[in-house]
């Protein structure tokens, strides 16, 4: 038989020969209420059959006029709100804005209190990026180890909740210390804590990194060149995944992590390529242990002492602006604060890096699987209230 | 440091009117000249000396009764740029006159040196309305594409009808009399005068 008679009715013109076949780029929706997206996000995704070809996100699902709030409201009244931008890393929030108004003001700090700051933050740190331990291994379609991870954030948030009286938004860190003092218990109940989660760590690292399936589901997906960081202003974990050693806390010290010991963990490709998706979550969980390392000379550390350091009732800033950054758990956080020297301030604007890490988005998608693009945006571990603010 | 970064820009980008502004609290900053603010950040992450590598965020601040002296409605552009590789940071400043809602002012697009550029102008357009000319994409972000505006402009009013709902409506809006705190600032008043009154009257009659 030759082909002519092959195919249908012999003349060429079958409707199901190649040049007849039409094919399309679908549009896939992912959003704005997509589990794998982490909150309000959506995606606009041209998809080739499985394989995505362009990858658009629309963000603006939760914003909140934040700037615009603080331009009406006292210094000390936005820290709140500041607390409601990233509200799984709220201390670091409220971190970055109180460093910012007192390097304006010149306050002197007790040193009591910047201890407390460093083992909040490092704890928030922790619960962080426990959290995405646990929803990451979900969007790949792991349940239990969002159970292990949730039990050992759940200690942290109880502790937060005897410290500052709340779970999620503290508004405990002010402007000039620390609104509420650590007890003695508590500070054994953080160590303890501290001594438990070290086999903890251990326990995902074997559960869920060393897992065949994990390993095959990221390692090589998503790949972030150190160039490719530097062009999008990419921080924090993104950008230590992709092998640069970059952190705030060791080359901008401000609070007093010059004088504490940590290393900065940053990708090694150990899985498969560096900048991958295996590297980010990596770095992460290594992060979780130099935390721990910092807590306890933190914990060793700590002196007696007052907790507020001096600051006017009546708070003005001096006329001028300042863009202080800081180390948050997702990348840098910046605030620029302009003040015309009256008691509101005249302009805040947050740099937040989830902002930065999504608009990185539609670069890394073209040509990856759909469930692959799932991967990359946890690995990402994108807050849509800090994106969108 | 200033000083000298504002003397090589002169240097190498002619007309860039580079100047140091000093600043005795806070963060100092460098004013260029708004036409050459592309070849200005060209030159800094070209030159071997500076490699400013990284655009962290651009902020825009509206002032309707210009800066200092100048009394000229003028919108202020901060590119906060660094460099991860000599881990320095500087505050790049452009000035341009505010304009109105049809004609808004006009900046050179720095996403050609930077792509971090492309979501920061946008979103400096969606709530300050500088016009980012050759962005690729020049849309909103934050808010709904169709929006009305820009808010963080200090005489913004919101559009009263959106989409068929009503913007910021009358009940929900937050007058002095509902305040929860002047409310019980209030109550608290009305209690220390009581209590006051209270115990002159104790004290009189014994």
């Amino acid at each position: 038989m030759d082909s002519k008679e092959n195919s249908g009715n012999g003349n060429g013109h079958n409707k199901y020969s190649g040049e007849k076949l039409k094919s399309e780029l679908l549009t896939v929706n992912m959003g704005p209420q997509h589990p794998a997206t982490h909150g309000v996000l959506r995606v606009e995704v041209k998809t080739d059959s499985e394989v995505v070809a362009e990858a658009i996100p629309h963000i603006g699902y939760l914003h909140r006029c934040f700037e615009k709030h603080c331009e009406n409201i006292d210094y000390r009244g936005n820290i709140p709100f500041c607390d409601r931008m990233d509200y799984l890393a709220a201390m670091h929030m409220e971190l970055g804005y109180c460093l910012a108004i007192e390097k304006m003001i010149g306050t002197e700090i007790p040193r009591r209190a910047e201890y407390i700051r460093v083992i909040v933050t490092e704890l928030q740190r922790i619960a962080s990026h426990l959290l995405f331990t646990g929803v990451y291994a979900i969007d790949l379609g792991a349940f239990t180890p969002f159970l292990y991870c949730f039990d050992q954030r759940e200690k942290i948030l109880r502790l937060f909740e005897e410290i500052s009286g709340a779970r999620l938004l503290y508004n405990y860190i002010w402007i000039g210390g620390v609104w509420n003092d650590i007890k003695d218990g508590q500070l054994t109940r953080i160590k303890e804590f501290c001594d438990n989660l070290i086999p903890e760590l251990d326990k995902y690292m074997n559960l869920v990194g060393q897992n065949k399936i994990f390993v095959e589901r990221t390692a090589n997906i998503g790949i972030m060149t150190p160039e490719m960081c530097y062009n999008y202003g990419a921080t924090g974990p993104i950008l230590r995944g992709s092998g640069v050693d970059w952190d705030l806390r060791k080359k901008k010290p401000y609070s007093i992590y010059e004088e504490l010991d940590f290393d900065v963990p940053v990708g090694e490709g150990l899985k498969g390529t560096v900048g991958d998706c295996w590297d980010r979550f990596a770095v992460r969980q290594q992060e979780m242990r130099e935390s721990v390392k910092i807590i306890k000379q933190c914990l060793d550390g700590i002196e007696e002492g007052p907790i507020m350091g001096k600051v006017p009732k009546v708070l003005k800033l001096p006329k001028g602006e300042i863009y202080m950054k800081t180390e948050c758990a997702r990348g840098e956080l910046g605030y620029h604060i302009v003040s015309d020297g009256g008691k509101v301030p005249y302009r805040v604007k947050a740099k937040s890096s989830c902002f930065t890490h999504t608009s990185m988005l539609p670069e890394v998608a073209p040509g990856l699987l759909i469930a692959d693009f799932v991967a990359v945006i946890g690995s990402i571990d994108i807050v849509l209230g800090e994106v969108d603010r | 440091m200033h000083k000298e970064l504002a003397d090589y820009l002169n240097s190498v980008v002619s007309g860039a009117d580079a100047k140091a502004l000093e600043a005795e609290v806070g963060d100092s900053s460098i004013l260029v000249a708004t036409e050459h603010i592309l070849k200005v950040c060209q030159a800094l992450k070209d030159s071997e000396e500076h490699q400013y590598n990284v655009l962290q965020t651009i902020s825009g601040v509206d002032y309707p009764e210009g800066v200092g002296e100048d009394k000229t409605p003028v919108i202020e552009v901060n590119y906060m740029i660094a460099s991860f590789i000599k881990n320095t940071e500087v505050i790049l400043k452009v000035r341009v006159p505010r304009g109105d809602d049809e004609n808004l002012p006009k900046v050179d697009s720095v996403c050609s040196v930077w792509i971090a550029a492309d979501w920061q102008e946008r979103e400096c357009y969606d709530l300050l309305g500088v016009d980012f000319v050759g962005h690729p994409d020049p849309r909103r972000i934050l808010n709904p594409y169709d929006w009305k505006g820009h808010p963080l402009r200090k005489d913004y009013k919101a559009q009263e009808v959106y989409q068929g709902m009503t913007v910021y409506p009358e009940d929900k809006q937050n007058i002095p009399e509902q305040d929860f705190v002047v409310e019980q600032n209030r109550l608290n008043d009305e209690a220390k005068a009581a209590a006051k009154k209270a115990r002159e009257e104790s004290k009189k009659d014994s």
